[in-house]
Order: structure tokens, then sequence, then C-alpha cells
């Protein structure tokens, strides 16, 4: 590793950080709840901190290497949510470091799971810092700094791949600080009609923008004990659930849709396959809390607020899917696990990688039966490269070493099979809510302080999706060259 | 602007590196995904798998808005018909690379009716550039400015040169007899310099010097490195530079000889060259080479497809006393070494192809008329010496150039009035239609504004 290098970009992160804490700061200043200075000791140590490398040290080489760039997604991320812990320890609203770290760790990894039992009573500062954090962390902050900086370094595919979700990059534009702008100028975009629609359905202000920040990055925190269902408004509901799918569906389509390019968008299978599971999910759990729901509308509102809520790994809720029939969860819990389109701002498996394994599990039977048979998989018509085929399997495997190792680890905390499951799954799957202790109707905050440091390592793995992450802990990375 | 490239391979992949750090938003296409997944990380371009004849392939890389689209692949066919197509799906400007020595005679109809606005021939190129050496033996490359009024010549410092060891500034009221060129770059240890005033040339180093033909030729001489004609070449390796070079020389009566391992090829050469001495034989074999009479040779000019044989000849030959030696090897990362071991003269048909296109679109690249007239890239494009057309109605016209605040790492090395070369002093001014070469260590300087803060 480039040391030199790789520490005077982690440095430039944290002034950028920095910067991007200033907003909250302005929020804290609007208010004055108690939490100014919180915000004025982290930006001016999340500086100092950023500041020190970037000026005194000059790496011999400026190439960022396959290495480097991995390095750099993964630390930037352990340490980011560390200074972004900062305000909320510093305030007083979450005192304890692991349950802050766990926080913000949720939130820039767009996860939504919180320790808090209850979230009105804190300061509006820091709450807008916690939803700002799924804001940032949804499109990625290595993508954020690409936009903006001029040139980091010669080489910044590797960063952008490492940061944004799904089996393969593909740039919109030639060059990699375009694309960032393209990526970037569409997500604030779509931020902002979302919370102008949500405005118009009468949220105020501050709710709006907290909800669209928790929306776009697909991340789940609401600024009420009781989420989405606080408001009572059925549009509302329906509002941010369209806005949910939206975020789910990988950006490349709107930047085809700004340019009238209909065949890609028609062709797209993933975006069909998406939008076909949706569909799909809300009609069977319509029908299967029927009883309960109260009538047809209700029902029908509720299941396609929540299947999105769950595919699109946001993670608001409405109703307390806890005490819903099995076969509904049973559905959710899938849609938990295969999360929305690659390149959006949902975590997950993702559904490219599905219906790559679905298309090579049948190219495989068959050849059984006929051997000699030479046979290329196929996504949206062009042939797929047999060595991309490979790396979903692996993706595979590490997702689910991840989830069993995780639930085994947790069963340590709790004699619950669902619950220490669906923790480690929801937080793999940048979800938020799981199922019975970890409901949406519950918190985190049973956990002891180790385990929420594993939950925190999960939810990180599952945005960078797994390697950046494991990487750190193999010792070729941090070898000097 | 937007680039498209037809061909990843080495030309294509240099040609892209150079246009992005230029600031270019550039599009590589090859049929290989090998090749692509080699250069997508290491350059910032949008890469397309897919053949470049493939109006969908072109299509879909956005062949509409392309300002340039440069075919470079490895066959000439391809590329034709590659900017054909761009060109009739609405690319603004083509460049292919054509180089099979077949079709040189019919390039003008070819040109034409194929719509390509620019042919490069990198072997032609080379061999060109080959020829200009051997005119110049003691210098290590001779670039050409102002319609070749001007030149720019390297050569190596040697222990007792009279401009070793003397700050620049006080070299000339020493030595009153020694014709005034301006020392522009100095290549010391793998880095390049732009001299000051008090900058001491050291032995070992590479000087380039600029100035008007006559005074260049007069420096040489008072140095003690006068001209001495090549009468006599012996190439190595039957290539295709070896061909066109071999032409340009006989039309200038010097004696050539052409070693060539293959009896096919060196038949060929011989039906192709009457005029030349076609040995079949293997060029590294060091008693063919003597009996060939490569001590008396005046110049060896290795050209086979290895460069590791023609650098091991190239040291062979050097050895042997010849007098010029001229190397070709498509690893510019060496220069250095190869320069410490006494091979002062490398050339690359890489190097030279992509200078020509890059040089094409950095003129196409500014809109005003102030554009790149000329081009040469030093060390690797560590510098870069550029030729402009000033301007009228530019803001540092007519303002002494002492007046005038120039970039950091720049350098105005001449000007060009009616004919006349000066070596530009304080009071000196720039005015319309001078020709201005300016060395500078920023690359892709596109304008002679740029070169004024």
């Amino acid at each position: 590793m480039n040391y030199k290098l790789v520490f005077r970009l982690l440095g430039r992160l944290l002034l950028m950080e920095a910067a991007l804490m200033v907003p909250s700061l302005a929020v804290a200043l609007i208010f004055r709840e108690g939490d100014v200075m919180a915000f004025v000791y982290t930006i001016l140590l999340t500086a100092a901190c950023g500041a020190a490398p970037s000026l005194l040290l000059h790496p011999d080489r400026e190439d960022l290497t396959a290495k480097d760039g991995m390095a750099v997604a993964g630390l930037s991320w352990v340490i980011l949510s560390f200074f972004g812990a900062l305000p909320f320890v510093f305030s007083g609203a979450i005192p304890h470091m692991a349950d802050a770290y766990f926080e913000a760790g949720s939130g820039f990894s767009t996860t939504g799971s919180t320790i808090l039992p209850e979230i009105e009573s804190l300061p509006r500062g820091v709450l807008f810092w916690r939803s700002f954090t799924h804001w940032i962390g949804g499109m990625g902050v290595l993508i954020f700094t690409l936009a903006v900086l001029p040139r980091l370094s010669g080489r910044t595919s590797h960063l952008a791949r490492a940061e944004s979700p799904g089996p393969t990059f593909t740039k919109l534009m030639p060059k990699m600080g375009d694309t960032a702008k393209v990526l970037y100028a569409l997500y604030i975009a779509l931020t902002a009609i979302e919370a102008l629609c949500l405005l118009l359905a009468g949220m105020n202000l501050y709710d709006a923008l907290i909800h669209a920040f928790g929306t776009a990055g697909t991340g789940g925190f609401s600024n009420y004990n009781t989420s989405i269902a606080a408001f009572h408004s059925p549009l509302i509901e329906w509002i941010i659930a369209v806005f949910m799918m939206l975020f789910g569906v990988n950006f490349a389509m709107y930047h085809h849709l700004l340019h009238k390019d209909k065949d890609s968008i028609l062709h797209n299978e993933e975006l069909w396959v998406y939008l076909a599971i949706v569909a799909g999910a809300t009609l069977l759990i319509t029908v299967s809390i029927l009883p309960q729901a109260g009538g047809f509308f209700p029902a029908l509102r509720a299941a396609f607020f929540q299947v999105n809520a769950i595919t699109s790994t946001t993670g608001f809720s409405t109703a307390d899917f806890n005490v819903w029939p099995l076969f509904a969860k049973s559905i959710l819990m899938i849609l938990l696990c295969l999360g929305a389109c690659a390149g959006s701002t949902a975590g997950g498996f993702k559904l490219s990688r599905v219906i790559l394994l679905v298309k090579s599990s049948f190219r495989d039977l068959r050849h059984t039966l006929q051997p000699r048979k030479v046979a290329v998989v196929r996504m949206e018509g062009k042939p797929v490269n047999e060595s991309t085929l490979s790396q979903v399997g692996v993706y595979l495997f590490l997702w689910l070493v991840l989830a069993v190792a995780g639930t085994i680890l947790l069963s340590f905390e709790t004699d619950d099979l669902v619950t220490a499951g669906t923790a480690a799954l929801t937080c793999l799957s940048n979800v938020g809510p799981g199922l019975n202790g970890v409901g949406p109707a519950e918190n985190f905050s049973f956990f002891s302080a180790p385990a929420k440091l594993l939950l925190s390592f999960l939810m990180l793995a599952g945005r960078l999706e797994i390697y950046p992450i494991l990487l750190l802990f193999s010792p070729n990375v941090w070898k000097k060259n | 602007m937007r680039i498209m490239i037809i061909g990843g391979g080495k030309m294509g992949t240099s040609l892209a590196q150079s246009l992005v750090d230029e600031g270019h938003d550039v599009t590589i296409i090859d049929r290989s995904e090998a090749v692509l997944q080699k250069s997508m990380d290491s350059i910032d371009a949008m890469f397309i798998k897919g053949s470049g004849v493939s109006t969908e392939t072109l299509t879909e890389a956005g062949v509409q808005q392309a300002d340039v689209l440069i075919a470079a692949t490895a066959g000439d066919e391809i590329n034709m018909l590659a900017c054909l197509t761009a060109k009739r799906l609405g690319a603004q400007y083509t460049i292919a690379r054509i180089r099979d020595p077949e079709y040189l005679s019919s390039l003008p109809f070819l040109q034409k009716e194929l719509a390509i606005d620019y042919v490069v021939n990198p072997e032609r190129a080379t061999a060109r550039e080959i020829s200009r050496m051997l005119r110049f033996p003691f210098a290590g490359s001779i670039e050409t400015f102002a319609r070749g009024r001007v030149e720019m010549v390297d050569f190596r410092a040697a222990e007792g040169d009279p401009v070793v060891g003397v700050p620049l500034k006080e070299m000339y009221k020493k030595n009153r007899q020694l014709p005034q060129v301006l020392f522009c770059a100095v290549e010391r240890a793998g880095e390049i310099i732009i001299p000051k005033g008090d900058f001491v040339i050291q032995p070992g180093d590479r000087v380039h010097v600029v100035s008007d033909v006559a005074t260049i030729t007069r420096f040489f001489e008072a140095l003690g490195k006068g001209m001495a004609t090549i009468r006599s070449v012996i190439i190595m390796g039957g290539s295709r530079i070896a061909y066109y070079l071999a032409s340009m020389l006989l039309s200038m009566k010097v004696k050539v000889s052409i070693i060539e391992i293959n009896p096919e090829k060196a038949r060929r050469l011989s039906e192709m060259l009457p005029g030349a001495d076609i040995i079949e034989g293997d060029g590294t074999d060091q008693d063919l080479l003597e009996s060939e009479g490569l001590a008396d040779a005046h110049a060896f000019i290795p050209l086979s497809d290895r460069d590791e044989e023609n650098l091991m000849s190239g040291f062979y030959a050097v050895q042997r006393g010849v007098k010029k030696v001229i190397v070709k090897s498509s690893r510019d990362n060496y220069s250095a070494i190869m320069h410490q071991m006494g091979l002062d003269s490398i050339i690359s048909t890489r190097v030279v192809a992509c200078n020509t296109i890059l040089r094409t679109v950095r003129s196409r690249a500014s809109r005003s008329f102030a554009a790149v007239e000329r081009m040469y890239r030093l060390m690797n494009g560590q510098a870069e010496a550029l030729e402009f057309i000033a301007q009228v109605g530019d803001d540092y016209i007519h303002v002494p150039l002492r007046d005038l605040q120039v970039i950091r790492d720049a350098l105005i090395a001449v000007i060009v009035r009616d004919g006349q070369v000066m070596v530009p002093f304080g009071n000196d001014t720039i005015e319309a239609g001078d020709y201005v070469v300016v060395i500078s260590r920023r690359a892709g300087l596109s304008n002679l504004r740029e070169v004024f803060r």
C-alpha cells in the first residue's frame, strides 16, 4: 500500500466530511437546542485531522493501484463513520461511543437501524446530521469527492468501482469526474423533487428534508418514533413509497431517460424484473394481510409501502409488519435479501446478480443434458463474461458466510434465532428493521457493545459490497510497497 | 473535444492517455475484452467492446457527436472502412492509420473517396524522421519550426566543450566567437530542466538549442562538432520503415545496405529497391556485420521488430565506432538508460505517430486560428516545444516581453518575423503574424495566449 497517497486521499475525504457537516451546523444554529458546539468541535477536529495528511504527506507516486483503491474505499468508510459519530457523542444525544458508531455507520451505510428507543426528544441539528449521513452514504462520498475535486489522482476508476453497487460499473461519460457529476446531479434533482412533493403533501420543510434524505439514500432514519406512520397521511405514504421505488432503480436509467434513449430503458432486464417483483410481492402481501388491514385499499397501501421499503432497502415503516401473517413476513424477508437494482442507492444482494445466477444455473442444468453444447449467458442481449459469472458466485458465497457468521455471533446475545438471523441480514442488506426483537417497532439498543460493532461491520461490508471491508483484514493490503 | 479511438493497441492507448491528459473526452472501441480490461484501470476514458466498423457499435459510442475519430487498428482496410462509416454517421474529422506501402500511390484518391481527413503512416513518418537525423549526425534529434527556418537540435555536452562549466548568462561574455543560440532545455538524470541565466551545463547533459539554421550550423562548428555527411548506411531488418527509409536515402544518393533474415522478404525488398544492397542474413550476427563493412559504414540503423535485438546491435555498433547509430525502440521508459550507454538517437514509431496525431487534434481543438502549428515532445512528453503564429488583436501583441508575464516552466525560445529569426530579449515584442516557438513543461498548451498570465 502506498501509505502516503492513501492517507492523503483519506485526509481529503475528511475535509470533505467536515464541509458536509456545515449544513447540519446551520440547522443547529437555527433551532439552538444545545448541539451547536458539538458540531463546531467535530468540524474543527475533522478538518484538522483531514488537513494534516494533505499538508504533510507528499507521495512519491501519484497513481492509485487497485490495492490502494480498495484500501481507500474500505478505510474511508470506517473513518468517516467514526468522525460522523462524534456529533452524537459531543452533544450527549448518544453518550456511548459504540452506540454512536453504530448509529453513524447505520447512517452512512444507509441501513437505518437505530439504537435509539426515543428519537423525538433529540436536538434537531443532530437529527438532521443523522439523516444527512444517509444522503451522503447513498450515492457515496468517494463519488462525491470525484465530482467535486478536479483530479484526485490519475486512476480513479478503482475508487468509483469500489463504492458503486453492482457486479459491474458502467461509466455514463468518458471521464470519471463527469460520470460522478451526472450521478450527483440526478441524485440531487430527485431528492429535491421528493422534498417538494412532501412539502406539498403537508410536511414542514425540516420533516420533508429529513424524509427525502432518508428515502434518497434508501436509509430509513425518521425523526419520529413511529416512522412514517406518525404523519397519519395516506398521501405522504404513497409519495414516499413511490420515491423509495424510484431510488431503487439504476441511476443510468434516469440518464437514458433524459437523453431520450428509449431502447436502453426498454431492454434493461433488471428494471423489468425489479418492477415485476415489486408488483408481485405487493399483490401477494395485500391478499395475505387483507383480513387484518380493514379493507382492500388500506391493505394495498400498507403492502405497497412495506414492499418498497424492504426491496429498496430503505426500511421506513407504516405498520408493524411483525404482526403480519408468516407468509407476508417470509416474502418480506426474501425481498430483504434480494435488494434492488445495481447502480442505485439501494443495498442488498442486487437483482442483476440474482438474474445472472438464475441464468447461469439454467445454463449449467441444460449443460448436463447436452454436454457438448456451447452456450453463453446473456444480459440485455449481450454475452456476459465467464469471469463476471464466477465473481457473482464468489460474491454469493461471501455474502452467505457473513450472514451465517453474523447470525452465529449474535446468538450469544439473544435466544431467538429469528431475531439474531434477521438482525444480521437486515444490517448486511442495509435495510434497517428485521423481525421479532429487531422488528419495526423495536430497536437495536439491547445488543452489547461488541455486538453493535459487529453489526456496524456488517452494515459497512454490505454497503461496500464486502470486498473493500474484508480486504482490510488482509496483511497483503497493509504491506508497504 | 469528443474523440473516438478505434483499436486499443499500443498506439491507441498511448494516444488515449495523452488526449485524456489534455482534457479531452475519449472513447476507445476494441473487439477484445482483454485489451479493454488492461487499459480500463489506467485511462480515464469510456471503453466499448465491439467492432469499429459496425454502425451499431459506433452509434452506441456516440459517433454522431464525435469531433475526431482516429482509426488505429492493425488493419489498414478496417481503418479506412471505419473512417468512412464514422464520417457518414456524423463524425466531424477522421484520421486513419494506413501503413501498407501498396496504398501509398493511391492515397490521395482513397482519402477523397473514403472521406478520410488525415492519413497517418507511422512507418513513413518515422523514416522521414530518421533521414532528417542522418543529415545532422551530431544531433540526437532535430526538429524544425517556422517552415524550416528555425531548428531545435539536441546534443550531448562533453568534457571540454566551451559551453560546459560556465553559467549561461556569462557564456557569451567569455567566448565572443560563439554564435548566439538559445539554450532552451536540458535533460539531466531523466529530468528535463528549462535553464535560467545562472544554469551551468555539465558534461553528460543533453542540451537542446534553438536558432536559425545557419547559426546552428556555425554553433556546432565552433563546438568542433561540425557536419559530416553520411554516404553509406547499413539498415538491419527489412521492415516497412526500412523500405521507406531506403527509398528516401537512395534518392539522396546514399549507399544503402539492408540486412534481412527472411529470404522471401529479402527478395521482395530487392524487387522494390533496385538501387540497394539487400543481404540475406541475421543482422545480430557480428561476423556478418563486420563482413558487410560495419566499421566503415557512416551510419548503422537497426530497425527490426524486436527492440532487444535493435538495442544490442546498436550498442555493438557504438562500440565499433560507427559515427551515427539510430535505434528503433518502442519502450520510451528506457531512454534515460540508453542515453547513458551512448545511444543518443532513439526513435519510436509510436511516438512519432502519436505526435503527428496529437498535433492535428490540438490544432482542431483550438477554435481560434492561433492554433499550434507544430509540436514536439521532449523526454516522453516531460516538456513540449510548440510553434504558434501570433494573432491580430491578442493581448500580447506589441508589448515588450519584459512587461509580459510568462507562465511558470515556459520559455519563449525564438520569434521569427518576415523570415528573420531572433532570440528574444526584454525589449523585443511579438507582432501579429510572427512565428513564436515556446518551450513548456506544461502539457497541452493549445494557444499562444495561454503562455502569458
